[in-house]
Order: C-alpha cells, then sequence, then structure tokens
C-alpha cells in the first residue's frame, strides 16, 4: 500500500481530532481576525436604526436548543440593539420545542438592559398553527394571544397599547431553524399585511433564503454565526459570536487543506494505476 | 451560584460528553444520552401543547368566558380520535377533509404569489438601466446584486436548469449545450449549499465547545473535568467489558 492509499484509508477519529485541536485552540487563545460586515446583515441593522423611539419590533424565535449556537447569539444581538433604541419588543416563537429557550433569550436580554416585562416588552409563547396563526395575528393580535407567556391577559399589557394587528407592527425578524419561519411569516404576514421583514437563520437554510432576499421580500438576513458576529460588531457588543469567529476560521481552513490533500492523494493514485496498467476506477 | 444553575451546567456538560463518545465507537454512554434526548423532547411537546392548546385556548376561554362557539373546533379536533375506532373510523374523515381544505385554501394563493409570480418578476429584470443623464446603461458590478450583470447571469442561470430538467426531448445540440450550462449553475448552487453546512456544523460544535470550557471554571465544580475523566473511565470499562463478553458471543 502506497502512501497515498494509507492517507485515503486513515482512520476517521484521526480526522475528528484534527478539527477538534483546530476548533478548541482559537477558543483557549483567541487570534482577533477581523469581521467584515456583509450588506445583508447591514441591511436589518440600518432598519432598526432608522426606528423611532417606541415602535414595534416583533422577534419570532423559530428555532430550537439544537439550534442554539447559532441563532441565540443572533437573538441576544438583536434584542440588545432593540432595547438600546428603547423599541417596544413583542418575543414569541412558532417552534414549540424553543418555548422555554426563546423566553430565557428574551428575559435575560431585557433584564440586562433594564427593562421591564408587561411595559418594554413582552414574550407572548408559543401557539398552534404557523400560517393560521399568522393569518390570526394580522386580523386581531389579541385573538391569537389572548395571554402572554407568563399567562397575563395581552389586552392589559401597557407594552402593546395601541397595537391591534400586525398592521401596527414597525419591523418583524424571524430568526428560523427551518420551516416554519422566515418563509412563513413572509408568505402568510409581510405578503397580506404589509409590514417590513428582515430574517435570521442558520447556515443550513440560508443559500434557500438569498433569492426572498434579492427580490426585496426580506430587507436583511442575517446567517449563521458569522451573521451573528457580524451584528454584534455592528453594535459594538461583541459576544460569544465574535469570540466564536477565530475557530470558525481554523476549522474552515482545515477542511479545505483536508479536501485538497484527498484530491491530491487521489489523482496520485489515479496516475499511479494508470502507470501500471491497473484500472483506474 | 442558584443550585439550579450548576445542575443544569453539569447535565448538559455529561450529556455533550455522552453524545461526543459516539465519534470514537457507539456505547452505552451515547445510548443513554440519545434516548434522554427523545424522550425529553417528546415529554416538553406534550406538556407544552397541553398547557396551550387544551387548557389556555380551549379549557379557559369556554369555563371562565363563557366562549362555549369553541366546541365546534374541539368536536372537529375529536373527530379525528375516531381512527382508534375502526366501527366509527369514517368520521375522521370530516376533519382531515377540514384541514385539507382550509390548508390548501389558506396556502396555495398565497404561495403562488411569494414563490412564484414575486420570484418570477424579480428574475425577468431589465437587462439595462437608465443613467443618470436618461440614456441606456448596463452595469458590470459583480459585488451588486442590482447590477445588469448579475440580472443575465441570473436569466441565464434560471433558463439553463430549466433546460436541465426538461426530459421532453433528447438533450442534444443547442439543448445539450443549455442543459450542461444548466449543470454548472445547480454545482455551483450545490458547492454553496455545502460549504454554509460546514459552517453550521461547525458553529455548533464551537456552541458546545464553548459551554464545556465556561463550565470547566471552578464556579461550576470543574463539571467538564470530572465528567471527562468519568466517561473516559467508563469507556474503557465498557470496552474492556466487550472484549471479555463479545456481542452475540454467548
Amino acid at each position: 500500500m502506497t502512501f497515498a492509499e494509507r492517507m485515503l484509508h486513515i482512520d476517521r477519529r484521526i480526522i475528528f481530532l484534527v478539527i477538534g485541536v483546530c476548533t478548541l485552540l482559537p477558543l483557549l487563545y483567541p487570534v482577533g481576525l477581523a469581521i467584515k460586515v456583509s450588506p445583508e446583515v447591514r441591511g436589518v441593522h440600518d432598519y432598526i436604526e432608522s426606528l423611532p423611539e417606541g415602535s414595534v419590533f416583533l422577534l419570532s424565535m423559530d428555532f430550537d436548543p439544537a439550534s442554539k449556537p447559532e441563532l441565540q447569539p443572533q437573538a441576544v444581538a438583536l434584542l440588545r440593539h432593540a432595547f438600546k433604541k428603547n423599541l417596544r419588543v413583542i418575543g414569541m416563537t412558532l417552534w414549540v420545542t424553543g418555548t422555554g429557550l426563546a423566553d430565557l433569550v428574551v428575559s435575560q436580554a431585557a433584564q440586562e438592559m433594564g427593562k421591564v416585562n408587561g411595559k418594554d416588552y413582552v414574550f407572548l409563547g408559543w401557539s398552534p398553527g404557523v400560517g393560521s396563526l399568522i393569518i390570526t395575528m394580522g386580523q386581531d393580535l389579541y385573538k391569537a394571544f389572548p395571554s402572554d407567556y407568563n399567562n397575563q391577559p395581552t389586552r392589559e399589557l401597557a407594552v402593546l397599547k395601541g397595537i391591534q394587528t400586525l398592521r401596527d407592527v414597525n419591523y418583524v425578524v424571524s430568526l428560523a431553524a427551518g420551516t416554519a419561519g422566515i418563509e412563513s411569516w413572509y408568505v402568510y404576514g409581510k405578503d397580506k399585511y404589509k409590514f417590513e421583514l428582515g430574517g435570521g437563520c442558520t447556515g443550513v437554510i440560508a443559500p434557500g433564503l438569498y433569492p426572498l432576499l434579492r427580490s426585496g421580500q426580506i430587507n436583511g438576513l442575517i446567517g449563521g454565526l458569522r451573521g451573528a458576529a457580524e451584528y454584534e460588531t455592528l453594535i459594538g457588543q461583541k459576544g460569544r459570536a465574535v469570540a466564536g469567529m477565530d475557530a470558525q476560521s481554523a476549522t474552515h481552513v482545515a477542511i479545505i487543506m483536508l479536501v485538497i490533500l484527498c484530491n491530491v492523494f487521489y489523482l496520485l493514485i489515479r496516475t499511479s494505476r494508470g502507470q501500471s496498467g491497473q484500472p483506474r476506477g | 451560584m442558584p443550585f439550579e444553575t450548576l445542575l443544569g451546567a453539569w447535565v448538559a456538560t455529561g450529556l455533550t460528553l455522552f453524545i461526543f463518545t459516539f465519534l470514537y465507537q457507539d456505547n452505552p454512554l451515547f445510548k443513554l444520552a440519545e434516548h434522554l434526548y427523545v424522550g425529553v423532547s417528546v415529554g416538553y411537546t406534550i406538556v407544552k401543547v397541553y398547557d396551550t392548546v387544551i387548557v389556555r385556548l380551549l379549557y379557559e376561554p369556554m369555563v371562565n368566558q363563557g366562549d362555549w362557539s369553541l366546541l365546534v373546533p374541539l368536536g372537529i379536533g375529536m373527530l379525528m380520535l375516531a381512527r382508534y375506532f375502526p366501527k366509527i373510523a369514517w368520521l375522521s374523515r370530516i376533519a382531515f377533509a377540514f384541514i385539507v381544505g382550509v390548508g390548501s385554501g389558506l396556502a396555495i394563493p398565497r404561495i403562488i404569489s411569494s414563490y412564484i409570480l414575486k420570484q418570477v418578476e424579480d428574475t425577468v429584470r431589465p437587462l439595462a438601466s437608465l443613467a443618470s443623464g436618461g440614456g441606456p446603461t448596463f452595469t458590470y458590478n459583480l459585488l451588486d446584486p442590482a447590477s445588469n450583470l448579475n440580472a443575465l447571469v441570473l436569466l441565464i442561470g434560471v433558463v439553463s436548469v430549466l433546460f436541465y430538467f426538461f426530459f421532453s426531448i433528447e438533450h442534444t445540440g443547442p439543448v445539450r449545450v443549455a442543459a450542461r450550462t444548466g449543470i454548472l449553475f445547480l454545482m455551483i448552487a450545490f458547492g454553496a449549499a455545502f460549504g454554509y453546512t460546514v459552517m453550521a456544523r461547525m458553529s455548533l460544535l464551537i456552541g458546545r465547545f464553548t459551554d464545556l470550557i465556561e463550565f470547566a471554571d471552578p464556579r461550576y465544580g470543574r463539571a467538564t473535568l470530572w465528567l471527562l475523566l468519568a466517561t473516559v473511565a467508563t469507556l474503557i470499562a465498557s470496552g474492556a467489558r466487550r472484549r471479555d463478553h463479545p456481542p452475540g458471543g454467548g
């Protein structure tokens, strides 16, 4: 067996180890690589920045704990920005398994910024239906959510004063790990009730959402941990996402090197088999 | 530090390490964590659905506010359960018909508008734009999504991919060229999707490592270090047991 053949049959656990080390070292000893902000992330930031104090911002955290590492930093950064701008924040989720996590994210960010539940923000929780829920919210918010997550009647909350339907919401951002998520908010919400919509998503679904961005169906898109790091940079509050960027870059370099090496070894084997008259497959 | 936070840190650390052991080999610790994950997810969903749907959206409005009109959706929903009784199973079709009918009615027009009409409108953009002086101009900036060159690339991409998926005629001559171009666009799309997927998976790993580093702190009782030792010891013991009593070895 040649060296190239031995390398192509290497124990996969060695590759896991290499990736593990490449992730761990930058987390322990950060380098602080520069982060360039993309126009799609800036789109969300600039829109929130343009909203006057007291505007209504609805953040739909459509993910569960499985996507927490990517989407929680996005949610925290958006909430910090919205609270800093003194917007009225409405939190909710379309994913039943994400309810507890979403509540924790909103309440922690609010506590950090000194905001009061019911006055400055509200977490509505989860309600079934997705499409029909969004349509009901577009007709009457209080029918969709008669009470908030803490079982307080929503009609009595100061933060919702003057808000009757989704038409009264100035900006909606959906942080999505799949369906239901950004697309549901566009299809059943924005297209019908004409509010402005932005999005944040996991890296896996980001390529599928770019067509919505280009066509103007959403005005910005925060993609994965990288997007969260860009947003943290924009608001000047560096958090978990920025801390993870060195590790992200290191693992990407490691994977690119592995892909190149595998192809080189594969070509070497093909060449040597061709020279010795063996089949190349 | 509150006890529940400390307990949460130890449970999260332990389960993360147990799941990571699968990278070495399948073992009882991984199985334990996997089964716990499934059980907890289902249990959590059942409790949340019961609390939100049955208690908050049905029971409380009916009993506290006298909104008895909710008996209608409750009745339709209950018909679903008729599937468990063969003699009256046909009743469940009423509920399914309602769901399919309402679902389709809501979804079809909205989806056609959002995914087809809006996207077609965006695909067929003018290939030249008006310059500030009034005459037609063509912008070449590839980095600007709104440039004329990108509009052309998009149009070629959509048309060539559609040709690739057009199977009614043989792919020869100009059709073959178009279909091959379509494959190129598809490959670039798959590459972008794979790149984003790698980024997403690495982000998840970074998230878990960040927590493991945080929980190695003395404030958390060095949960990561102690549980790492316990996990390695269990793996060694499990490996030794497997060597002594191989599966299916009697």
